[in-house]
């Protein structure tokens, strides 16, 4: 088991990508709620919900670029 | 035998399927290449759902009956299954993707408006609809042909109830045709169900759609936005020819448009105006004001004995032509030509014992719309 501490960018990363698909196990919700502050999970969140935008207009502007419009 | 008693909805089923097949509730198949594949995807995409249904519902229903109490069946209690949660994600996820694709191609195709050979503006109004072939110099009002007795109940309904017109849309066959959507007043929709094309008309906002008519014949199709009291009774009907006999529509309109104009210069004696007049009148103002003239009580006034109908013929002229500014009486000068304003009003003065004798010429209207 990695130290939590250590790994905090990447639980919240991987506890974000579980809230935007809809699937999370208890497991890993207990583990996030007893991990302090919630500050990085909010920012992680937001900054992931951001870059979901972008990535769906940059596949639209390749999807349009290949149809040649 | 008691327990085979739950099969009988199921045959009973079976056996009316040919029936159902007939109540003809299905989507039509169309008569164009695009709406094949609208056809086709309607298809595809209600197997898929009678698939999902089969199946959830037969394993619901098997767990419900294989699971039963009285079997001895104990509940499980558990919290989650991340594996099952991830797959009934991701299942969903893949079907819709994989009727999106198919359904996405089509929907380009039909936007693709370019490269069309004829182009016409379609305007709703309420409640008719108007043909103009852009570059053709052919512009024509399309109104409801069955007759009031028939919407009344007084007479017996034909084959085309409501489904007919005065004036059809003429299309040549295999020629790609660019519609552009527009109305006057309120929104209407055009709607072919044959032609696949479903479109809004809105004030002020040009749509576009298009079409290539592959058979000759007649299609039939309704205003599909609640447009007001008439909505029910501006259907359409297009009517697709061979390209000779198109060219020949051409210039048969053309030369009628013609002779038209031409007739408005020309004497009209009283008898012939009426009889003119009772057509337009039953055409263009019957729906409000009524095939008796009596109008309908608190909605539209009625023209027999109206002050407006048997006084100044001046004031009588300008409402007809240009309207009454918030109330439902449209500005007529722009549908109707000079001939048939001039009919109108006089057969409206003229009719339902109004008989004031007053006969507008048509020149007078000509003189006006100038």
């Amino acid at each position: 088991m990695p130290d939590p501490k250590k790994n905090g960018l990447l639980t919240a990363v991987l506890s974000a990508l579980a809230a935007m698909f809809g699937v999370q196990s208890d497991r890993n919700r207990q583990k996030d709620f007893s991990s302090g502050s919630p500050l990085r999970y909010l920012l992680t969140g937001v900054l992931m919900a951001a870059l979901f935008v972008v990535g769906v207009i940059l596949l639209v502007r390749l999807a349009l670029m290949l149809a040649g419009a | 035998m008691i327990r085979k008693v739950w099969l009988l909805p199921w045959i009973g089923w079976l056996v009316s399927l040919p029936a159902i097949a007939a109540w003809d509730v299905n989507m039509r198949p169309g008569s164009t290449a695009i709406a094949r594949e609208v056809y086709d995807l309607h298809m595809i995409i209600f197997w898929i759902c009678v698939a999902i249904g089969v199946v959830v519902f037969g394993v619901m229903f098997w767990s419900i009956i294989h699971h039963r109490k009285s079997r001895g069946a104990e509940a499980r209690n558990f919290h989650e299954n991340t594996a099952v949660e991830i797959l009934w994600t991701l299942i969903p996820f893949a079907i819709l993707i994989a009727m999106a694709v198919p359904a996405t191609a089509t929907l380009i195709k039909m936007y693709d408006n370019t490269d069309a050979e004829i182009d016409i503006q379609v305007t709703g109004y309420q409640w008719k609809w108007r043909y103009q072939y852009l570059g053709e110099d052919i512009d024509f009002f399309s109104s409801l042909a069955t007759s009031r007795e028939q919407i009344n109940n007084e007479a017996p309904k034909g084959e085309h109830y409501l489904l007919e017109v005065d004036n059809p849309l003429v299309l040549p066959v295999g020629k790609k045709v660019r519609f552009l959507f527009t109305a006057n007043d309120v929104i209407h929709s055009w709607w072919v169900p044959d032609l696949s094309v479903k479109k809004d008309a809105i004030p002020g906002f040009i749509n576009e759609s298009w079409a290539i008519p592959e058979e000759p014949g007649i299609y039939r199709g309704q205003c599909t936005e609640l447009c007001g009291r008439d909505h029910g009774f501006m259907p359409i009907v297009v009517d697709v020819r061979p390209q000779a006999e198109f060219d020949q529509w051409l210039a048969d309109t053309r030369s009628a448009a013609a002779a038209q104009k031409a007739s408005a210069t020309q004497e009209w004696t009283l008898a012939q105006l009426m009889e003119r007049g009772e057509q337009v009148y039953n055409t263009s103002c019957a729906a409000c004001h009524q095939a008796n003239g009596q109008g309908i009580p608190g909605a539209f006034p009625a023209l027999a004995g109206s002050p407006m109908v048997t006084g100044d013929i001046g004031a009588h002229i300008d409402i007809v032509l240009h309207g009454k500014a918030g109330t439902a009486m449209q500005a007529f000068g722009a549908q109707l030509n000079a001939v048939d304003l001039a009919a109108v009003i006089t057969y409206e003065r003229n009719a339902w014992g109004n008989d004031t004798g007053d006969s507008v010429s048509p020149q007078r209207i000509t003189e006006l719309q100038q």
